[in-house]
């Protein structure tokens, strides 16, 4: 835990800058391919592109967090079995799991108090969520929240600045 | 999920009232810049508010934010009203052109003056760790020199001492903090009735004169187990007093113990002392912590008392938040820039360092001449050196704010046309097929 936060306390390695950096290297990569390829203005293609910077955020951000957060360590292994075909396998005995976890938690849920479907719901939400116990759940969502934050801030003034 | 506990990024015992150091640590200070951020903030979240997503429409008024948020400056504890209209893009907007941390943002009410008063006590190393943790390393100065201003009304808040207060009381130096100086009042009573029965206990215990105290109350942490009993008894008169420090002490030694990887819990009085319920209650106590450390992230969310509404309010900011990131990922999908790396790593700077959303005039064309971007009487003895830095832009001009909006609407909106014809449902891929 220490040596981690030495190395956070170079300005140059926080978490904002190491998104920033990341995923402003991807969206140049993203308009590269576009001025290569047709810059057809449809809706499919628009959406393609939409699709590739939305997923460029979230990696870049999962990536500046790396292995610290069990969300961005969640959101990594979905981007990368997505675009893996090979682990549909892999892909099925882990919704199950993740389908009996689920199950177990709101049996629990009869039990406890209020909020289990809002938890739920939570789970649905925050990455890696469902495998979580509403405990583990709330610090997760906290840090995405900042996280979120984070990223919608750096977004935003790209785009201002994208425009002008 | 004991792994967790044990990261950096604060929501462990240790680490949460690091996390909220920062955040209410300046709070008393930066609060006049933050005006000027905020007047830009409701009229950059103009577009989203038009991207067709319901949940910002809400009832939203830029103008009406506008002057309330124009009204915020001169207390340091008013925020709460002044957010509580806003919803969550106005409020990102302020956490955006404000340069401070990210948890910032809303200090709800007097128990929050509490808590910013009590913040001196941490450590000062601890401010800056965390701060950086988050990215912000300027948190931890701005924090630092924040508190010696804060000292000295700590004694005030030791009778309004709360259950909030048990979320940072975790820290040995808080804990001798507290004991030293803060409830005052409160520590002498303590003393006095606790002297005869807790001085064999209190050697043995790392918190010392503070342990002392609380275990004298009726609640929780104790470490020797033959001591329950006559302390039960002793305790009934005390209860009172007793259960506002209760959560408090069971907080710190629950939070002091768990480093020792295991922890005592006392059973309160009145209440089973099942292994089962203890561990339930112990849980308990941890989601209810976790759900104020929410509660403050999340804006307006301070009145809210209720863990189901709360969860809502939490469901409802992660959807926007994400909404929020997939329309402006859908606005850089379609605007074209003409960049190249230098640009890059110029605008990977400013965004980093930019506080207070100050424009930055990036649009410059590689060609243009290197005189236009320097100060004039600087360098007028080194001139010779400058073109050797000609690709490099050391000067970053600073423009009004409002020009620099007025042109995000008129080009960023005329640059998108795509997006202007989303749905209404605010979800962005049933539109494109």
């Amino acid at each position: 835990m220490n040596p981690r936060r030495s190395i956070s306390s170079n300005p140059a390695s926080t978490v904002k800058s190491r998104f920033t950096n990341g995923f402003l290297k991807a969206l140049l990569r993203i308009n590269r391919q576009r001025i290569t390829s047709t810059t057809a203005y449809t809706p499919r293609e628009i959406f393609r592109g939409y699709l590739r910077v939305k997923i460029a955020a979230d990696v870049s951000m999962a990536s500046a967090i790396g292995s610290r957060r069990a969300w961005s360590r969640a959101m990594l292994r979905k981007v990368r079995s997505h675009g893996r075909d090979g682990a549909q396998v892999r892909r099925m005995s882990f919704l199950a799991m993740r389908k009996r976890n689920l199950y177990g938690k709101k049996i629990k849920c009869v039990e406890e108090d209020v909020g289990c479907y809002q938890a739920n719901v939570l789970r649905k939400l925050v990455p890696g969520g469902a495998a979580m116990d509403m405990c583990c759940l709330l610090g997760e969502t906290a840090h995405y929240i900042k996280c979120l934050n984070t990223q919608v801030k750096v977004m935003r003034r790209i785009a201002e600045v994208f425009s002008t | 999920m004991d792994g967790h506990e044990n990261e950096d990024v604060g929501f462990q015992h240790g680490g949460e009232d690091n996390l909220h150091c920062p955040s209410l640590g300046m709070s008393t200070n930066p609060l006049p810049e933050k005006i000027s951020g905020m007047i830009m903030s409701p009229v950059s979240m103009y577009k989203p508010s038009n991207g067709a997503d319901p949940f910002f429409s809400s009832g939203w008024d830029p103008l009406a934010s506008l002057s309330q948020n124009e009204n915020f400056g001169g207390s340091s504890t008013v925020s709460h009203s002044e957010f509580a209209n806003p919803p969550y893009p106005n409020a990102l907007e302020n956490q955006g052109t404000s340069s401070t941390c990210q948890l910032v943002r809303y200090p709800s009410n007097s128990s929050f003056v509490e808590l910013v008063q009590k913040l001196p006590c941490f450590g000062s190393g601890s401010f800056s760790e965390m701060a950086n943790s988050f990215g912000l390393p300027d948190c931890g100065q701005i924090a630092n020199s924040g508190c010696p201003q804060n000292y000295a009304s700590l004694k005030e808040v030791g009778t309004g001492i709360t259950s909030t207060n048990g979320v940072l009381s975790r820290d040995d130096p808080q804990i001798s903090c507290e004991g030293a100086v803060g409830s005052s009042p409160n520590a002498k009573r303590r003393k006095r009735a606790s002297d005869s029965k807790n001085s064999p206990i209190a050697h043995q215990n790392a918190e010392g004169e503070l342990q002392k105290d609380l275990s004298r109350e009726s609640s929780d942490v104790l470490k020797e187990p033959d001591e329950k009993k006559p302390k039960i008894e002793h305790s009934k008169g005390s209860n009172l007093r007793g259960k506002q420090m209760g959560k408090q002490a069971k907080d710190t030694s629950s939070g002091d113990a768990s480093r020792e990887n295991y922890i005592h819990v006392r059973a309160r009085r009145g209440q089973a002392t099942n292994s089962h319920s203890l561990a339930e209650r112990v849980r308990r106590e941890k989601i209810s912590e976790r759900m104020r450390l929410l509660q403050e992230l999340v804006p307006g969310c301070n009145k809210i008392t209720g863990k189901a509404v709360m969860l809502d309010e939490i469901i409802n900011y992660v959807q926007s938040l994400q909404q929020q990131v997939e329309f402006l990922s859908m606005k850089l999908a379609t605007v074209n820039p003409e960049l190249n790396i230098d640009i890059e790593q110029i605008l990977s700077k400013d965004i980093i360092n930019s506080r207070g959303g100050a424009g930055a005039i990036l649009g410059f064309a590689p060609g243009m001449s290197s005189s236009h971007r320097y100060p004039h009487g600087i360098f007028q003895g080194t001139f010779p050196s400058i073109p050797s830095t000609t690709p490099k832009y050391p000067l970053l001009h600073q423009t009004v704010l409002d020009n620099e909006l007025q042109n995000l609407f008129q080009v960023g909106f005329n640059s998108c046309p795509a997006v202007e014809n989303l749905g209404s449902n605010g979800n962005l891929k049933p539109e494109f097929q």
